[in-house]
């Protein structure tokens, strides 16, 4: 017993060791990925984007054989929004099903909790939505959190961007929800205001399920601010709709992509004009790529109309992210995650969102993630639906 | 000026919310000395199903009513199950918790069935702001806090004019006594859950043209109502009526002058220091120990 | 310690080796862990729940308050493991003491809902203050844990928690079948029988708060170290439910339930995560069918199964009792308690219930208090137990002056009572009943109880030697092991009274303990008050039986709407005209008194 007890702490102290220099891992882990992601919960929707087009993209390299001559497969845990479960999700996907990477959900504070036991493990983590820019970009050498989604930091600039070219007043405010991902774009927009020569008039911020946010309108109104940045979620985002419509304040509004699921159905008219950030959108005409994706995805899930999916970028997203990690298992030659980690470097893909060339740089610390802004797409609601600004009256006049 | 009218019209409406759910926890605790710690579920059910109904093609008053109906039967049948076989006992764990166990599988029932998401509830109260000395607000939101007031003078009638409301008056102030008297006592201790759980689903539906229906709506609403019967004295109809509505015009101002964190902080701390003082609320009666 | 509890100790022990040796990854190590944390918090806060049946639905508010005193320690100033579990044990307990404060005043679902708005305030708090928390971000890059600048990794920590809850659940045992444990489970089923024998049943709540608090806070700490990441949304209203359930679950005011609790809701998400959309249906259904099926806990259904399968003797062993010998022990001063009280006044609103009362009970006699229905009585003896504050007046005994103390301070000065309606602590046994009499004269402190230290076995030895011997002078010997409320009422009374003698009172104050006797069995009670008063100790006799009273009093004082009308030897006050109109309204024959009033 006395030499059992001896070999397992010292495989212990070699587990502490790896995670001090996770490269020196070679073992052979299992060809699976897991997808830890919200399948209940307030924001279930994203994680069934999410579980679509990763299921998807599987069945279609299985299709082909698989990767290495083994098939893929998906192991799928609930986060349910918690940060403890999504890190003991990560622990159980790298540690008991030995996978050789694993998939993050729609919660930045999700994420960030998992950056830690990813880059202590050392297991290849590719986020598909949460765009909190710290969880990715963490100062960690080397790290193993990759993202193939949007970025706030890009998204950031991208619509302050488009804020000072829709601005005539040039005062622009910024309404964000109090969770890891408001908080966390907030000194993002801050510095993407300054990168322009600007400075916010107001920064108001909210909880979830607040229920009226007239003293912030009031004071965004007062500001003078003609145009808003939303970092809100739809349920909330609806709320800062009415009470800016109860105020008598009707300014331009342009929102990162959490108020890309039902704002227009809860809003109603008042969502009309609203500006949305997006990677992927099945809404409005369908080129043949996205249409025969879109088949396979309402023969499968039995969905009719393309509004059903409430979080498109996320099919979109995930559903190059596996096929990224395929490839890189490919070129690393072996299910190992430091190996798997390297190749990541080297993939070069024609994704759905992207064109990825190569999909991460190894030499630029902001580029663990692999969408440029230059992919990013403005949508607008009009009548319910989110659809890509340049078929909506919105994008005519811009 | 403007601001203060503002923040006042517009706590007056959720405050209006606060004290019809009090309201209920105030007519559970009179006869049974429990409550149903999953209110804040019977309203959420309530605005729930009016919005299901109105997807199944219903009217909108017709969705309303059979959707308040069902949670006043949720209350009666969660009085039977949940708390019944547990007033007996000496200390409120085994209803406290099995009320939280019906709260969590109705939320979880409702997030299945409804998903994840908020629904808007249709109604003509909320179609466009009407200005208020240059204060805006829907009328539906001025609608509420107007019912909390109808309802609990309607209460206070109902207590003193009919018979029924004679026989919970009389279980509130002495079970035994009232069995005695020939009173069905456990038939009034369910008709009151049923009467509160009409108020809660009342109160969904009303609120949820407002705020938005969701599977989740229920639980902080619930909880604030509690806080606010305790701090108006859950003894006290009309005490727990002012306290709703003051509740929610302060969170308001906390909201405006400080931050919309720090609007739980003001006030759960404020439930506790008025505890402190007045342990029966501000307005409850106090009930003596005799040796 | 029990047999059973000591092979329970070495199971319990011989698992957390076992576990680590057997664990096929790290995660299950670590979910293991995880259990190990979570077995802490519920241990803690059963000595709450289970000892003195408050109940916190704010557990999860001093983990938090734990979790982020440890982390910011840690990240700020490069605390190790010790120093920051001090802190944040010390942070907890502050708060701890904060949040039993309310309890002087509400109870029940008012403290419930006290301890959800804390929950709540510690929750928004961590999310509003970002300077110090991180706010929704959260606090990261928390350190690998250290001792004394060794760095703890893998199996070191993991021997840090196991002990930790070893340790924690032993001493929790401890503490259980201590003078604390019985003072605090005796605050919570009769509280007012509890002051009166002198348990400051504040203090008692404090102590199992405080108690709650720490294990929380230091299990926070723990978590910190072991996640080395925290948010705010991870301590949550739906947590503090879920920490309430694991010690309900594994079964209150047992010894293993609690970890026995936490060991299945750590595990339970992992499975309940196949029934996908239906997880949290399920969890609410679990915790519906523990309401129904196990409301005393696996632990505390198996218990009572076992006792149902080889019932325990109900009397003690003979052998014990001729050891303890029958008798009451010596008065413990020479001359005898005299109390007087002087103006004695209690008012209630406009309404004066007791008027410039003056009595005198001279040492070592009997004295009767009689007087009808609304002279007051009652008041007295509730003023001068310290139940109500007098609104004039003084009362001491043996001149000093007890005015204005609380009820316990009365108590431990020398005055023990009897209640009119009986105040037993109905699901403690009968010698366990006259244990907590004798508490306030126990000396052995906090530490004492937690380590069972030879001077705790010592006197805890001598005070059973002392409850047996009291219980074999009011013929309960037979009925020792039985729950109290299921003894008949005359014995209710009885038990009482050795209750009282416990606390070895130089005054006792019986409120009417003849009520709802037989003759005979108040003969028996005529005859221990006879003796009780020859061993020394004064006797307040509260009575409406005039036979009792002729029999056994040596001084007879009566009262009349609040006021003292009489007050003489037996014989005379019988035949005092006040006296008989008082009773009937108009003079009559002495003879008609004594029928009337029987």
């Amino acid at each position: 017993m006395a030499s059992t007890r001896l070999s397992r702490s010292s495989g212990w102290l070699a587990a502490a060791a790896v995670a001090l220099f996770p490269s020196a891992v070679l073992a052979q882990k299992a060809p699976c990925i897991g997808n830890s992601v919200a399948t209940t919960g307030p924001a279930a929707f994203g994680g069934a984007a999410i579980k679509m087009g990763a299921e998807i993209a599987i069945e279609e390299i299985n299709a082909k054989g698989g990767v290495l001559g083994q098939k893929l497969k998906l192991i799928q845990y609930d986060d349910a929004g918690a940060p403890p479960r999504g890190v003991d999700n990560t622990r159980r996907v790298a540690l008991a099903d030995k996978c050789v990477a694993i998939l993050g959900g729609y919660h930045s504070t999700v994420t960030v909790a998992q950056a830690e036991p990813v880059n202590a493990i050392g297991i290849p983590f590719i986020g598909v939505l949460a765009a909190n820019t710290k969880a990715i970009e963490n100062g960690k050498s080397p790290n193993f959190m990759f993202r193939v989604s949007a970025k706030d930091k890009w998204v950031a600039r991208f619509l302050v961007e488009k804020a000072v070219a829709q601005s005539k007043t040039g005062k622009i405010a910024f309404f964000y929800e109090n969770t890891g991902w408001g908080n966390g774009a907030l000194p993002d927009v801050q510095a993407a205001m300054k990168a322009a020569g600007k400075e916010l008039v107001a920064t108001e911020t909210f909880n979830w399920n607040d229920q009226d946010m007239t003293p912030q309108a009031i004071r965004a109104r007062d500001a003078g601010a003609d145009v808003v940045l939303f970092w809100a979620l739809d349920r909330e985002g609806n709320q800062i709709l009415r009470s800016m419509d109860k105020v008598g304040f009707k300014p331009t509004i342009i929102g990162a992509w959490g108020i890309a699921g039902n704002l227009g159905e809860l809003a109603g008219p008042l969502a009309n004009g609203v500006q949305v950030v997006q990677t992927y959108t099945f809404m409005g005409e369908m080129d043949p790529k996205k249409k025969a994706l879109w088949d396979k995805i309402s023969a499968k899930y039995g969905l009719k109309d393309p509004q059903e999916i409430k979080m498109s970028s996320g099919v979109g997203n995930a559903y190059d992210a596996i096929y990224i990690i395929a490839q890189a298992i490919e070129k690393a030659g072996a299910f190992d995650w430091g190996k798997v980690r390297e190749a990541l470097y080297q993939v070069k893909l024609e994704g759905l969102v992207a064109n990825y060339d190569p999909a991460f740089d190894a030499s630029d610390p902001e580029r663990q993630d692999a969408i440029l802004p230059q992919y990013y797409k403005v949508t607008a609601w009009q009548d319910g639906k989110l659809l890509p600004i340049e078929q909506t009256p919105y994008g005519k006049s811009n | 000026m403007t601001t203060i009218l503002q923040y006042t019209l517009s706590g007056l409406a959720i405050g209006g919310v606060y004290a019809l759910v009090a309201l209920g926890f105030h007519i559970m605790w009179s006869t049974a000395k429990a409550v149903n710690f999953a209110h804040g579920d019977t309203l959420m059910i309530g605005a729930v199903l009016a919005v299901m109904g109105v997807d199944a093609g219903m009217p909108v008053w017709l969705a309303c009513s059979l959707a308040i109906l069902a949670g006043a039967v949720f209350g009666v049948a969660l009085e039977r199950v949940a708390v019944r076989p547990f007033t007996a006992q000496a200390n409120s764990i085994g209803w406290m918790l099995s009320t939280i166990a019906i709260g969590i599988m109705a939320e979880s029932l409702a997030t299945m069935q409804f998903g994840g998401f908020s629904r808007p509830l249709p109604s003509p109260g909320v179609d466009r702001p009407i200005n208020v000395f240059g204060a805006g607000v829907y009328p539906q939101e001025l609608l509420i806090p107007a019912v909390a007031i109808v309802l609990t003078l309607g209460l206070g009638l109902m207590q003193k004019r009919t018979l029924v409301g004679r026989a919970m008056r009389a279980v509130a102030h002495d079970k035994r006594a009232a069995a005695l008297m020939g009173i069905n006592v456990n038939r009034i201790v369910a008709l009151s859950f049923g009467l509160s759980a009409l108020l809660g689903a009342g109160a969904g539906v009303l609120v949820a043209p407002v705020i938005q229906a969701s599977a989740t709506m229920g639980v902080l609403l619930g909880l604030k109502g509690f806080a606010v019967a305790i701090i108006g004295g859950i003894t006290s109809a009309p005490g727990v009526l002012v306290a709703g509505l003051a509740f929610g015009v302060l969170e308001k101002f906390v909201e405006g002058y400080i931050s919309t964190a720090a609007r739980e902080i003001v006030a759960f701390g404020v439930m506790i220091a008025v505890l402190l003082v007045f342990p029966q609320g501000l307005f409850g009666k106090r009930e003596t120990v005799k040796v | 310690m029990s047999r059973s509890h000591l092979l329970g100790f070495l199971a319990f022990a011989a698992l957390l080796v076992a576990v680590p040796l057997t664990a096929e990854n790290e995660y299950e190590l670590r979910l293991f862990m995880l259990f190990l944390i979570y077995g802490l918090i519920a241990v803690g806060l059963n000595v709450l729940v289970g000892l003195t049946g408050l109940v916190s639905l704010g557990q999860a508010g001093l983990f938090a308050l734990g979790s982020y005193t440890g982390a910011i320690l840690a990240v700020r100033l490069g605390a190790d493991l010790v120093t920051a579990s001090i802190g944040a044990a010390v942070v907890a307990a502050l708060f701890g003491v904060a949040l039993a404060y309310p309890t002087v005043r509400v109870r029940g679902v008012y403290l419930a809902v006290v301890t959800i708005a804390f929950g709540i305030i510690v929750e928004n708090v961590a999310i509003e203050w970002t300077a110090l928390t991180g706010g929704t971000t959260g606090l990261s890059g928390i350190p690998t844990p250290s001792v004394f600048g060794y760095e703890l990794t893998g199996y070191g920590f993991y021997g840090v928690l196991a002990a930790t809850l070893l340790l924690a659940t032993l001493a929790a045992h401890n503490l259980t079948d201590s003078r604390y444990g019985r003072a605090m489970l005796a605050v919570s089923q009769s509280e007012i029988a509890a002051r009166s024998l002198g348990v400051n049943a504040t203090a008692m709540r404090i102590l199992a708060f405080v108690a709650a608090a720490v294990t929380a806070g230091v299990a926070g700490v723990f978590y910190s170290f072991l996640n080395q990441y925290i948010s705010p949304d991870i301590f949550t209203f739906s947590d503090s439910v879920r920490f309430l359930l694991m010690v309900i679950l594994g079964g209150a005011a047992t010894t293993f339930g609690p970890v026995l609790g936490a060991f299945v809701l750590t595990y339970l998400p992992e499975y309940l995560q196949d029934f996908q959309l239906w997880q949290k249906f399920a969890y609410g259904a679990l915790l519906l069918a523990v309401m129904f099926v196990l409301p005393r806990g696996v632990m505390g259904t198996l218990g009572l199964g076992l006792k149902r399968l080889r019932p325990a003797a109900r009397g003690l062993d003979p052998a014990e009792v001729a050891a303890a010998g029958a008798g009451l022990p010596a008065a413990s001063r020479a001359t005898t308690a005299e109390l007087v009280t002087q103006g004695l006044t209690v008012r209630f609103g406009g309404l004066t219930a007791l008027s410039h009362a003056n009595v005198r009970v001279k040492g070592g006699e009997v004295h009767a208090l009689i007087g009808p229905n609304g002279a007051g009585k009652s008041t007295f003896v509730n003023a001068i137990s310290g139940v109500y504050r007098p609104s004039e007046g003084a009362f001491g005994i043996d001149g000093e002056d007890l005015t204005g103390k609380s009820q316990h301070e009365i108590a431990r000065l020398g005055l023990a009572r009897t209640f009119q309606n009986t105040e037993l602590f109905g699901e403690l046994t009968v010698l366990e009943n006259v244990l907590v009499g004798g508490q306030s004269r126990l000396r052995y402190g906090l530490v004492d109880a937690l380590l069972r230290t030879p001077r705790r076995r010592r006197e805890e030895r001598e005070l059973r030697a002392a409850a047996v011997g009291l219980l074999a002078f009011v013929g309960l010997t037979d009925h020792a092991n039985e729950a109290a409320r299921y003894l008949p009422f005359g014995l209710q009374r009885r038990l009482e009274i050795a209750r009282a003698l416990a606390a070895r009172p130089r005054l006792l104050l019986l409120d009417e303990p003849a009520a709802g006797l037989t003759s005979q069995e108040i003969d028996e009670l005529a005859a221990m008050i006879r003796k009780i008063a020859a061993s020394g100790v004064s006797v307040l006799l509260i009575e409406h039986h005039v036979d009792l009273i002729m029999a056994v009093a040596d001084t007879v004082t009566v009262l009349d709407y609040g006021q003292v009308i009489a007050s003489d030897r037996p014989g005379v006050v019988q035949n005092d005209p006040r006296v008989i109109e008082a009773y009937f309204g108009s003079p009559v024959a002495h003879g008609e008194l004594s029928e009337a009033s029987a």
